[in-house]
């Protein structure tokens, strides 16, 4: 059981940090982004392609990494501009529909390249024992990397200047613009932000499974039902949801089939919009 | 402007309709023909019913699949489990399509629920649509799915006849849109897609005409899909699949224009001959279709018709 559950932990860390891209995202751009499980994906299979071509592990993943970051810079800077354009709903709808339309386009060309790319990560020592507890070196890495990515956030948004802009425009866009907040300078930068983490968890799922086509869909799904259930404009909100996501998900897949799982968990995200839909997800309604 | 006697609406259902009904005489015998183009009249129905989702009353399906997917999964799994007619059973599942439509449309006008929190609720029914069809293998025997072949629907097995059956539905739900437009309806789905808040002070009941539009497009949605789970010879998820039939049918709206009688039929033309063309490109095919949507959604949102309207000056319905 309890193996189980730190692997619960270990996944739940890699939703949180797409959860809360997208969280920022939603809040700051008004963008529900659809392709950021995509955004995941070309992190790792960017690290992996560049492991097979004979790279260092390290700095193939930082690489991986950057390579979301890019991509996700590229997105905000051409595909988003139409959408940003408009305010509200239109924005919400357009910006829904061309994300969605992005994922497309990344899973079929990934599908068509690299159909099966995987990390192969050879670790020095391939597991640990803590009390006990044998926990593979691979699962200790990536959630540490992921907690310090958590921290880093949180310290970037509550004592920055910068990350207090970001607060701000949050809270209200027009009254940022009004002291003087380049709300496009900062979403770009948001967004660059968000998919660099995005990034992190893809290199990390990369670690763990093979980084076939369909996992940026279920990476997107999984993030958006805990971004949905975390709710809370707070980071820590959505660090806590993905967490308890992830052991729900891993226990539950364990015990009773991960159809019945995925169900379980998608009526929870549906209930929390039905029941409490003054989280994350209200700031434009 | 002084109205025209003759409603241009019949007039341009009448074309439509002689054209349809003559294009299996052009194809001929040819297996391969008369399944794109009974394809093409599906998708066509399909988007008449998401233009008065989506295009009228603004509410975001990302579900169609599902819909059609829960009638037509319905009706073949009571056909098969208790031996009931299919036509029987084909009624069971467009209500129960038509029942589930209506309820994310209720419930999300009730909760105040804007086109965000539509789209992820019914793309989170999506989901759960699919993974029921995985789960409940003993019903529905997983991916491989369900043949639907000699079940004794022999009218929809004839590509010929199932042709015409399909065109016959189309044509109706084309008809009934004419008619609700022309009606108090369509005054209240026009008020309702220019604004909401204006239309409720204006003293129109936007829940239930929202409500009213979600579950005739829901049922006209559940029913063609159940009736082409029949002549398809098999159902599985992939079919109803959000790929398999959500973007199609986007694309198919955006591409004929949103908010027009002849948009979902000019797009479906449209979106049957490009599908054609990015056949031969076999995996690549995702990869287009996203790009597809994108770059309408960027550069095309006013569709054929609007383009038609401008370039014969014609008041194309």
């Amino acid at each position: 059981m309890i193996p189980i559950i730190i692997d619960g932990v270990v996944q739940g860390l890699q939703f949180s940090l797409l959860a809360v891209g997208i969280t920022l995202i939603y809040g700051l751009g008004g963008v529900l982004n659809l392709a950021h499980g995509q955004f995941a994906v070309i992190g790792g299979v960017t690290a992996a392609l560049l492991i097979g071509g004979g790279m260092n592990v390290i700095l193939a993943c930082v690489l991986g990494v950057l390579a979301s970051g890019l991509f996700g810079l590229i997105v905000d800077r051409s595909l988003l501009l139409p959408a940003y354009r408009y305010k509200g709903e239109e924005r919400l709808l357009l910006g829904l529909i061309l994300t969605l339309g992005l994922s497309f386009v990344v899973d079929g060309y990934l599908n068509y390249r690299v159909p099966d790319a995987a990390l192969t990560v050879q670790l020095p020592y391939p597991s640990v024992t803590v009390a006990g507890i044998t926990i593979r070196t691979a699962s200790v890495a990536t959630s540490v990397l992921a907690i310090l990515a958590f921290l880093m956030l949180g310290a970037f948004l509550k004592g920055t200047l910068l990350g207090k802009a970001v607060r701000s425009i949050i809270q209200n866009e027009v009254g940022a613009e009004l002291c003087g907040i380049s709300a496009t300078r900062t979403r770009t930068l948001i967004v660059c932000l968000s998919a660099i983490l995005a990034g992190v968890g893809g290199v990390a799922q990369g670690v763990f499974s093979s980084l076939g086509s369909e996992l940026g869909v279920e990476l997107t799904i999984f993030a958006l039902i805990v971004a949905v259930v975390g709710g809370v404009r707070s980071i820590s909100g959505t660090l806590v949801a993905g967490i308890l996501l992830g052991i729900v998900n891993a226990v539950a897949s364990f015990y009773i089939g991960t159809y019945l799982t995925l169900i379980i968990l998608l009526a929870a995200a549906m209930l929390t919009i039905l029941v409490r839909p003054s989280g994350m997800l209200a700031y434009w309604t | 402007m002084r109205q025209p006697r003759i409603p241009t609406g019949y007039v341009t259902l009448g074309v439509v309709g002689a054209v349809l009904a003559l294009v299996p005489l052009a194809t001929g015998d040819s297996a391969h023909y008369a399944r794109i183009t009974t394809l093409m009249l599906v998708y066509m129905t399909y988007a008449v019913a998401f233009n008065m989702i989506l295009g009228h009353t603004r509410q975001l399906f990302l579900c169609l699949g599902a819909l059609a997917g829960s009638a037509a999964y319905v009706s073949v799994v009571l056909t098969r489990e208790l031996e009931l007619s299919p036509w029987t059973t084909i009624l069971l599942g467009t209500l129960v399509a038509g029942a589930l439509g209506g309820m994310f449309s209720y419930v999300s006008v009730r909760r105040g629920l804007g086109v965000i929190f539509l789209g992820i609720v019914t793309l989170a029914f999506s989901l759960i649509f699919q993974n029921l069809i995985y789960g409940l293998r003993a019903l529905t025997n997983g991916e491989t799915g369900l043949v639907t072949k000699g079940m004794g629907l022999s009218v929809l097995e004839d590509q010929r006849s199932s042709y015409y059956v399909i065109f016959g539905v189309l044509m109706l739900s084309l008809f009934v849109y004419q008619l609700m437009m022309r009606s108090r309806i369509g005054v209240a789905f026009r008020a309702l897609s220019d604004d909401e808040y204006t239309a409720e002070l204006a003293g129109i009941d936007v829940t239930s005409y929202k409500v009213l539009a979600a579950s005739v497009g829901s049922l006209l949605i559940g029913f063609v899909g159940a009736l082409y789970g029949y002549r398809n010879g098999f159902i599985s998820p992939a079919i109803y699949s959000l790929a398999g039939i959500d973007i199609v049918v986007l694309i198919t709206l955006l591409v004929g224009g949103m908010r027009t009688l002849l948009g979902p039929v000019l797009g479906g033309v449209a979106f049957a001959v490009v599908d054609e063309l990015v056949r031969p490109f076999g995996q690549l095919t995702v990869l287009v279709y996203g790009m597809l949507l994108i770059i309408l959604f960027l550069t095309f949102r006013e569709g054929l018709v609007s383009v038609l309207r401008k370039v014969t000056k014609l008041d194309i319905p």
